[in-house]
């Protein structure tokens, strides 16, 4: 009788959901917070991120939440204190290093937002926002190498993500691997075949290849 | 006592048993006048604690009646002095920091109403998470609802699923369990439910209609802090799952278990492995050479010890044994017999469906004689017929069938059944998962639960219409946690304004004291 063991188990297992439903008021609240800050209710966001934070002062949510507002207005001092309040009450919160690295980017210091957004992905591979914005800091400062190796941990993961897919054989494009984006880019139309971009980046991937071969012919 | 404007309908006896808890007091009772169903009387019973009269007297409620003891004596003596008070058809129970909603009542005696074959009913209520303000107010963290589950006789003799305060029963059924159990200090109120089971079946209303707290900081309830106490909640488990009340047992069927050890060695090993894993009600039977059982010097509830001669058969100890046994059913315990969770109950379970030709083998690949489970009239017959013959041949030569318990005649296949479908969600495969709840629901009952999974299974395997279309249906009957799901399901389709619309919904209910959410 296999399951006999994890009856007597789950039945002891009271405290598994006491854990859950000690979060609910906490949650609610801070997605509330969420919501109207994807409405643009910037007052109300940082009205329910205030009342989650009392709830539960241990947490680094609310703070990213609020510093995502602060980001929005473009108070990036604001927003500075409190993403840095999220990192220090949440060592791994990776979005307190992503909104770290976004204000640095806003900044124009993109060393610094780049090796920012690097701790973020070390904590999340899976942040997509820290992906976009290495992508977008990689492009400025012109070093691609690292980069590329994060998005295509993340392709290993979410395999159908055109945005990451495109992002990366944008970064290949320009470090001059051209057989590797051009078949990023195929994956692309293949997977979206009305997606515009794809298809004016691969039309330039094979004229550049074209060239390429052309010259290599020529010499 | 009356009450103007009373409701036709039997009189209701609520217990309400206190203890140095007049904060929360107050705000129980003022639900319980705040009740639908006004046709009650309620005693509150003062555990010898601070006093509690103007709390009492500020209602000028002449439904309540306080009895006021000065002598702490425990929650089981305050339940039984009003219990011998009450007057009501029904009987219910409201701790003193617990929430009726205003229906509570009214549900349940509606409930036991419809069906006189039922002498009890219970509803699911919220385990409200709270964290104590210094003022002594209670701030809500969150409200799991604590689903109570369909009933389940076999599964209520191992755990109490469900709640005392959620309860309401006949009142004359206490004449027949017996009064509280006044030398327990923890788990009375399963010690009293797992009574009732044997004379009714149970009613579940699947609606939540109240709410109990549980601090997040040490605990101050009692049953938590007696399991913190791991020997005595274990006495206290035993001495709860040896209770027999008096016969007859209309609804509990009775196992005499015959210990057929090869000598007083192996005797004390075996008798205590029944008792570590047998939940059901049962005797034990050891039939010995009165020799060895002086020597043995067991002394365990229900346990019979039964003399037989110095080199009896192993048949002639079974059939001394079965003079003396009450059981319906007889378990018979060769050496070899494999002691583990349910290792009598699956056969007992499969043997109360059975046609009483069929003996249900109990597991134990290495005994050395049959083990199993039987009607005890149809073992007599096979003893009487057996004339010396070894058991597996009496049992063939009677017509009796030994095989094992097959997987639909277990016993807890709802449980067993739920854990597969969570074993599928470990695994990610949450489209089986959502699948399998629904199979349930349609085999074993807990409709409204299994929808509430299933709904939860649904989004987390990105089939969002149908999870919305469920969360949709279950939110007409709103939960703080299904209506976290839909709103879950709008943001992740960009729909915030739903989602809004759901999570303050969600909000108010965690804010909101003695009502539910809708």
């Amino acid at each position: 009788m296999p399951h006999c063991e994890r009856i007597t188990v789950q039945l002891n297992a009271e405290h598994v959901v006491v854990e859950e439903g000690l979060e609910q008021h906490y949650e609610v609240l801070k997605e509330l917070g969420d919501c109207h800050a994807s409405l643009g209710n910037t007052d109300r966001a940082r009205h329910c991120y205030e009342e989650a934070r009392v709830l539960a002062p241990e947490k680094a949510g609310p703070c990213v939440g609020l510093g995502v507002v602060e980001l929005q207005f473009g108070n990036l001092d604001a927003a500075e204190r409190a993403f840095r309040a999220a990192a220090d009450l949440e060592p791994a919160c990776a979005e307190a290093y992503g909104g770290l690295a976004m204000v640095r980017q806003h900044r124009g210091k993109h060393a610094e937002a780049f090796d920012l957004y690097m701790a973020c992905l070390d904590k999340d591979a899976d942040n997509l926002v820290a992906l976009l914005g290495l992508f977008q800091t990689s492009c400025q400062m012109g070093s691609f190498a690292r980069v590329i190796r994060y998005l295509e941990v993340y392709l290993d993961r979410h395999p159908g993500d055109t945005s990451v897919l495109f992002c990366l054989a944008t970064l290949q494009a320009r470090d001059g691997a051209m057989d590797e984006a051009r078949q990023a880019l195929e994956m692309i139309l293949v997977l979206e075949p009305e997606n515009a971009e794809a298809a004016d980046l691969l039309r330039d991937v094979r004229r550049r290849q074209h060239h390429l071969a052309a010259e290599t012919v020529r010499s | 006592m009356s009450h103007a404007g009373e409701t036709r309908g039997p009189l209701v006896t609520v217990l309400v048993p206190t203890f140095n808890r007049r904060a929360t007091l107050r705000e129980a009772l003022a639900s319980l006048v705040a009740q639908t169903y006004t046709h009650f009387e309620a005693f509150v019973i003062n555990d010898g604690g601070e006093p509690v009269r103007d709390i009492v007297d500020a209602f000028a409620d002449p439904r309540l009646a306080l009895i006021d003891r000065r002598e702490n004596r425990g929650k089981a003596a305050s339940l039984n002095e009003a219990l011998v008070r009450a007057r009501g058809t029904y009987v219910a129970y409201l701790d003193d920091d617990d929430l009726f909603y205003p229906r509570h009542l009214q549900r349940l005696v509606e409930t036991l109403e419809a069906d006189a074959s039922c002498g009890v009913a219970y509803t699911d209520l919220y385990k409200v998470h709270c964290r104590v303000l210094p003022d002594g107010s209670r701030q809500a963290l969150g409200k799991v609802v604590n689903v109570c589950r369909d009933f389940d006789r076999f599964f209520l003799c191992y755990f109490n699923h469900t709640l005392h305060v959620s309860l309401m029963h006949r009142r004359d059924l206490v004449d027949r369990t017996g009064p509280y159990d006044e030398s327990l200090g923890i788990l009375i109120d399963w010690d009293m439910t797992r009574r009732l089971a044997f004379f009714t079946d149970f009613l579940h209303v699947p609606e939540v209609t109240g709410e109990f707290y549980a601090p997040v900081a040490d605990s101050d309830r009692i049953s938590e802090k007696g399991r913190a106490d791991r020997q005595a909640f274990i006495a206290t488990t035993l001495k709860i799952r040896t209770a027999r009340p008096p016969k007859p047992w209309p609804r509990m069927p009775d196992l005499s278990i015959v210990a057929l050890p090869d000598g007083p060695e192996a005797a004390g090993a075996m008798v205590r492995d029944i008792y570590a894993w047998t939940f059901m009600p049962y005797q034990v039977l050891l039939p010995m050479p009165e020799a060895a059982l002086v020597r043995l010097r067991i002394r365990m509830p229900n346990f019979v010890p039964v003399a037989t001669a110095d080199g009896a058969t192993r048949e002639t100890r079974l059939a001394a044994a079965l003079e003396r046994g009450e059981g319906d059913y007889v378990a018979v315990v060769p050496p070899g017999t494999t002691f583990q969770m349910l290792w009598v109950e699956d056969a007992l379970h499969a043997a109360t469906r059975g046609d009483g030709r069929t003996a249900f083998a109990l597991p134990g690949p290495k005994a050395v004689a049959p083990a199993f489970v039987l009607p005890t009239g149809a073992l007599a017959r096979v003893l009487r017929g057996a004339g010396g013959r070894p058991m597996a041949q009496a049992l063939a030569d009677a017509g009796v069938t030994l095989r094992a318990p097959g997987p639909t005649e277990y016993a807890l296949q709802f449980d067993r059944a739920l854990q597969e479908a969570e074993r599928l969600e470990e695994d990610g495969a949450w489209e089986r998962a959502a699948h399998a709840y629904r199979d349930i629901a349609d085999r074993f009952g807990n409709a409204h639960w299994m929808r509430q999974r299933r709904a939860r299974a649904l989004h987390e395997a990105g089939r969002e219409g149908p999870a919305l279309d469920l969360c949709r249906d279950l939110n007409r009957r709103p939960t703080v946690g299904t209506l976290i799901l839909e709103a879950r399901i709008h943001r992740q389709a960009d729909r915030f304004g739903e989602a809004i619309d759901r999570l303050e919904e969600a909000r108010r209910c965690l804010t909101a004291k003695g009502s539910p959410c809708n």
